[in-house]
């Protein structure tokens, strides 16, 4: 009868802890949504195949097709919520709702130390207070979290773009402010105004689109000096309190920049363009598509955008063999004569900036929370960030010198869609915690984390054309063209900040903008000056509350990480 | 001559004078053939209607119909621009969903049965079929792809500038797209070029159910083709035609949303939204979404709609008419 | 065979009339026939053409650089077999299920004598102009039915629609009286009545409607939206098409922005194209189907013959 019960307990025993024991090895299938459409991944896809094995893990992918905030508010009403929950660009709505957990509770620097080596420089930016006053980390960025010094090969958001064949004409002059700019346009298209087949060349598009309007309405903070925050101005160093005229013992004053007198001069400049038949009144009702079109054809002389908005007409640019075709970035400035003599200090790039509340949750149904975290905190190892990054040694790439190197025809997989839905694991790494930057340790110190970043792989990967064209500047990437990045700014960047409580009247300060300014840019130079204040007149209000709400969020935001 | 509407007033068989009840069992058979239908209904569209609730309220979808807070008539105070929510733009989308769904009302349906007609007047079958199967054919084409198009064929380069300066209408290009008052009736245009095969298919259909004697009579009678047009097709397809006007006019809040969406740009805005969209603006945001506002601007089109129903209804029966209910 | 008798008649009586109509319609119809044709045929050809090239637009009615890739792209997946027969699948059986019933209510409701008439009609009407919004129709099929992530989640919700059920009724009720009544003096039930004499005459009307609903079915997307997108299997044609054209967008798009990752990127497929593409292969099954259909209300079915 002893021995009976010794044996029941001791089975007991086994039994409770043989669950903790053999977690690692359960089977499980995590179930993953993801706030953007894709593809699923083929079924002998080997990195998954390689995660099955290492962590027992299996993924059932569930991507985005038609509206993300539709989606979100479906699964929030029947919470329907799966293991790993990526709500793209909406992430506010299910936080709001309640779906995730708190990662902290599972994140410290004891049983995760990767996990919270990861976080912790960053920390003060990502960890927020709950309602309660807790602190909570729901998400932990999929992007942004870079280590080393950033990487700034080319210029990929906001700038003034130009044919190279328009600097190359002028034998390869440096344009630095607005006029500069305009007035090669223009001295182009007089001597050429059409290609070579013909086709006029129109000298400055303007996309307004739909939310792709940023073309229309931001560039306004950058030819004031300022990275891109979105439709606001902030004051951070003593040139931009100087130029805007603002009292420096208010930190961080935040404006609306587009119903200010410096950003007449810029609509100013374009109603003159417009005149001189730079610009074509089709510009403000082409759709994206006609855009795209214009930009293949080669003959938009420049335009103001962000690089990877036009990424596929650049590419049909070079598949044509069109290299003189495609564009350089400038960091434009006003002239001092716009802003009361001022030198502008040029900063289109920017520090690099965490992509908060974006990236993978764990959704409260979730019962598998533990097990995620500790496969995630493994998955910071070197060993498979290389794996997802690089893939595996000599198959996806090879390794020269403790250089980490691809062949052209592996570089080339890495952009084949097909191919990377049976080598790569896409769905699951993209919304993951992961490493960027630079490799600080171990066998591969020095080399970049992304292949697209190796300073090999992207200079080898550089035509004639460019090589020519570069070394006419001196210089030996197009990052050159501008400024080096700076650092980011305490609030990080204005555009991240969640502008809710103020939808209503930030809707309407977008409309405004949107119908006035097409007007502005067209209408009789001699009625310019009252359409202006008429147009700065309807704005003021919708701009006045836009801009108190943004300068306190800019504050409070701050205050997160210079402590206060 | 007009037999359809002839036979629309009479009954079947008399109505029965027993009891409902026993009138009741003795159509049992019809019974069983509707009521199950009934009850489907009921639970498919008359029970989620209990979500009307929401336009009184400040609506959260986690907490769902039963907990969110009661706010009374705040969303349709926003909706109708006395709120939050400025002031002139309800009136300005809403004179537009009713002038661009009129236009689509009647260059729709005349249209569509110009085509069914001339269709039915053709005599060589492989003709005939070949013709109404390419005309339904861009109804499957996607409005971003038909939208994309006419972008193209009305710019100021495009298709249709280079036709009428060529015949010497115009001396400089029509600016299309970029004209307010242009707006309503290139979607016109566009809708009809996209769905007119489409919507004949009711008419050639019907036109079907035509007794082909009386095109014989009228022949013999010496009538024409336009008087046999005029007397026998038209009046064949009058049903099906006040039927639906009836049923469309009871859409007149709807004026649809891709197309506006897709050709609108900030030149013609005043012109090109419609209540759908303005609701979409400001309803939907990343981070919360005014559900109750949304449901409001539903229940507000839903009463216009049986109003508007009702009314047509009347004025048919006052015709005497085929009527919907 | 009567259309040849009216027109035989007719050629004898007015001989020089009768041609300057025909030969107007013909033109007309001609006109409109290009009209209609033009877009169709340059989606084929921008579906048939090199994606990278396509963005360059002014394509016509034939591709400017001829390539099958956005067809190899889609025609390679796996998914798109399974989605398709999905689609097959619910398809017929919705359109199956939805003349069956919208069939028989319609000539219930078409019966003047029938005491729920009204009341049955009123409803129904009422469910094309009300509408009761997203949320509760998917908590009712989700939490209430519990079919989300079911087949039955394309079936049961479509079985029926108002609008069908009018144009059906509308056609019975333009039909002779005299054919039911003597049926009915024959002692024939209401059954009887439906499916001997009013359901083999409404065969115009049922095909004009079995066309509606296999459409409608066939192009629907939202339904796997909102019920089953997490269940790849259960994916339809055209929401994997959709996908697959947002997933096209969404990598052009991310597209690596320096020119030096772009020339090595493979981006020969693009947005333009495949989206043309999933237009033509999502067509083209409707395209060879539709004749069968067609037949029964274009050239129609001789009424009279059936009443003689």
């Amino acid at each position: 009868m002893k021995k009976l019960l010794c044996l029941m307990l001791m089975l007991a025993m086994v039994l409770s802890i043989a669950p903790a024991f053999a977690e690692g090895a359960e089977p499980i299938t995590l179930t993953v949504f993801r706030g953007d459409p894709g593809d699923q991944p083929t079924e002998d896809n080997k990195i998954y195949k390689l995660i099955e094995e290492k962590f027992g893990v299996t993924f059932k992918f569930e991507f985005l097709a038609g509206d993300l905030n539709e989606k979100l508010g479906l699964m929030i009403a029947g919470e329907d919520y799966p293991d790993l929950f990526d709500g793209g660009n909406s992430a506010d709505l299910i936080i709001n709702a309640g779906a995730l957990i708190n990662l902290l509770d599972y994140i410290n620097p004891d049983d995760t130390p990767r996990l919270w080596e990861h976080i912790e420089p960053q920390k003060a930016r990502l960890i927020e207070k709950d309602a309660n006053g807790n602190d909570v980390l729901y998400i932990i960025p999929n992007y942004g979290l870079a280590d080393g010094d950033q990487i700034a090969n080319s210029v990929g958001g906001p700038a003034f773009f130009i044919q190279k064949q328009v600097l190359a004409w002028a034998d390869y002059p440096e344009i630095k402010t607005l006029n500069e700019y305009f007035d090669l346009l223009e001295e182009f298209i007089l001597d050429n105004p059409t290609n070579a087949d013909g086709t006029p060349y129109t000298g400055f598009a303007i996309l307004c689109e739909d939310w792709r309007h940023f073309c229309l309405i931001n560039p306004v903070q950058h030819l004031m000096g300022r990275p891109n925050d979105g439709e606001v101005y902030i004051c951070v160093t003593e040139q931009n309190y100087e130029v805007t005229g603002n009292d420096p013992s208010e930190p961080f004053k935040t404006e609306t920049f587009i119903d200010k007198p410096y950003a007449k001069a810029y609509y100013e400049k374009l109603n003159e363009a417009f005149h001189n038949g730079l610009i074509s009144q089709d510009t403000f009702v082409m759709n994206y598509d006609q855009y795209i079109a214009a930009i293949s054809s080669g003959t938009v002389l420049g335009m103001f955008d962000q690089a990877w908005d036009f990424g596929t007409a650049t590419s049909a640019l070079i598949d044509a063999g069109m290299d003189e075709n495609t564009y350089v970035a400038l960091g434009l400035v006003y002239d001092p004569e716009y802003v009361n003599g001022v030198e502008i200090e040029e900063h289109y790039l920017n520090g690099s900036v965490p992509n908060v509340r974006r990236g993978f949750g764990i959704s409260v149904k979730s019962e598998y929370a533990e097990r995620i975290v500790a496969m995630w905190e493994e998955m910071l190892s070197n060993e498979w960030q290389l794996i997802f990054n690089w893939g595996i040694e000599g198959e996806d790439y090879y390794v020269e010198n403790g250089r980490l190197m691809m062949t052209a025809e592996q570089y080339a997989n890495t952009n084949d869609a097909n191919w990377k839905l049976a080598n790569k694991a896409e769905g699951f790494f993209q919304s993951s915690p992961k490493k960027q930057g630079w490799i600080m340790d171990g066998e591969f110190e020095g080399n970049a984390w992304e292949p697209g970043n190796q300073p090999e792989i992207v200079l080898g990967l550089m035509n004639e054309y460019d090589q020519a064209f570069l070394s006419a500047y001196g210089y030996s990437k197009f990052a050159d063209f501008v400024n080096p990045p700076i650092e980011l700014a305490p609030y990080g960047e204005a555009w991240q900040i969640d502008y809710t409580p103020v939808d209503v009247d930030h809707t309407k300060f977008l409309q405004i903008q949107d119908q006035r300014l097409p007007e502005l840019i067209t209408c009789d130079p001699a009625e310019f000056d009252a359409k202006w204040d008429a147009f700065v007149e309807e704005i003021a209000p919708y701009a006045t509350a836009f801009a108190d709400y943004m300068q306190e969020a800019v504050l409070a935001e701050a205050a997160k990480v210079l402590g206060e | 001559m007009n037999a359809a509407a002839q036979k629309t007033d009479k009954g079947l068989m008399p109505i029965s004078k027993k009891g409902l009840l026993r009138t009741l069992a003795g159509q049992w058979q019809l019974m069983l053939m509707s009521v199950p239908v009934l009850l489907y209904v009921l639970l498919f569209n008359y029970f989620p209607m209990r979500g009307w609730i929401a336009a009184f309220q400040d609506f959260n979808p986690r907490i769902g119909f039963s907990g969110s807070k009661f706010i009374g008539l705040k969303n349709f105070i926003d909706l109708f621009g006395f709120g939050e929510l400025p002031p002139d733009e309800f009136l300005i989308v809403f004179r537009n969903t009713l002038a661009m769904s009129l236009i689509n009302l009647v260059f729709g349906t005349v249209s569509s049965i110009l085509l069914a007609i001339l269709l039915n007047e053709l005599r060589i079958k492989w003709f005939k079929r070949t013709v109404q199967t390419v005309t339904y054919l861009p109804h499957f084409l996607s409005m971003v792809i038909v939208v994309s198009m006419a972008q193209n064929i009305f710019s100021t380069e495009g298709a249709v500038n280079d036709f009428i300066m060529s015949l010497g209408l115009v001396k400089e290009p029509v600016f299309w797209l970029g004209e307010g008052k242009l707006f309503w009736w290139l979607v016109g245009v566009i809708n009809v070029w996209k769905e007119v095969g489409w919507s004949a298919i009711i008419y050639i259909s019907a036109m079907t159910s035509i007794d082909p004697c009386l095109y014989e009579a009228a022949s013999i009678d010496g009538a024409g083709r336009f008087a046999r047009i005029l007397h026998v097709t038209l009046p064949g397809i009058k049903s099906t035609f006040v039927i639906l006007l009836i049923m469309n006019i009871g859409h007149l809040l709807e004026a649809g949303f891709d197309i506006q969406y897709l050709m609108g740009n900030p030149l013609v805005r005043d012109y090109s939204r419609t209540i759908d969209i303005y609701v979409l603006n400001y309803s939907v945001g990343a981070a919360k979404q005014n559900y109750g506002l949304a449901i409001a601007a539903g229940m507000f089109k839903s009463v216009v709609a049986i109003i508007l129903l009702f009314t047509a209804n009347f004025i048919a029966r006052r015709l005497n008419e085929n009527t919907l209910v | 065979m009567i259309d040849k008798a009216i027109a035989t008649t007719h050629r004898k009586s007015r001989l020089n009339r009768e041609w300057a109509f025909p030969t107007v319609n013909v033109v007309l119809l001609v006109l409109l026939m290009f009209l209609t044709l033009y877009p169709v045929i340059n989606t084929v050809a921008y579906s048939f053409n090199d994606g990278t090239d396509a963005l360059r637009g002014h394509i016509g009615l034939w591709p400017r650089k001829f390539s099958l890739v956005s067809y190899k792209n889609l025609l390679s997946k796996p998914e798109l077999y399974q989605s398709a027969k999905i689609t097959v699948l619910k398809t017929i059986l919705t359109t199956i299920l939805n003349l069956l019933i919208t069939g028989m209510l319609s000539f219930t409701l078409s019966c003047r004598e029938y005491v729920l008439r009204k009341f049955i009609t009123t409803v129904m009407v009422l469910t094309m102009y009300v509408n009761a919004g997203l949320i509760p129709n998917y908590l009712l099929v989700t939490k209430t039915l519990g079919l989300h992530n079911t087949f039955w989640a394309y079936i049961i919700p479509s079985m029926f629609s108002c609008f069908n059920m009018i144009i059906i009724r509308t056609y019975i009720m333009g039909l002779p009286d005299a054919l039911v009544e003597s049926a009915r003096i024959d002692g024939a039930g209401d059954f009887r009545v439906y499916w001997q004499i009013i359901f083999p005459l409404c065969t115009p009307v049922l095909a004009t409607v079995a066309l509606f609903v296999a459409v409608g079915s066939w192009n629907s997307w939202f339904d796997t939206y909102l019920y089953n997108s997490a269940e790849p299997d259960l994916h339809t044609l055209q929401y994997f098409l959709k996908m697959q054209l947002a997933t096209t967008q969404a990598q052009a798009n991310k597209a690596k922005a320096t020119v030096e990752a772009l020339q090595a990127a493979d981006v020969s497929t693009t947005p333009v194209t495949i989206r043309c593409a999933t237009t033509v292969i999502t067509t083209v099954p409707i395209l060879i189907v539709y004749p069968f259909l067609q037949r029964y209300f274009v050239t129609g079915i001789a009424l009279g013959s059936v009443k003689g």
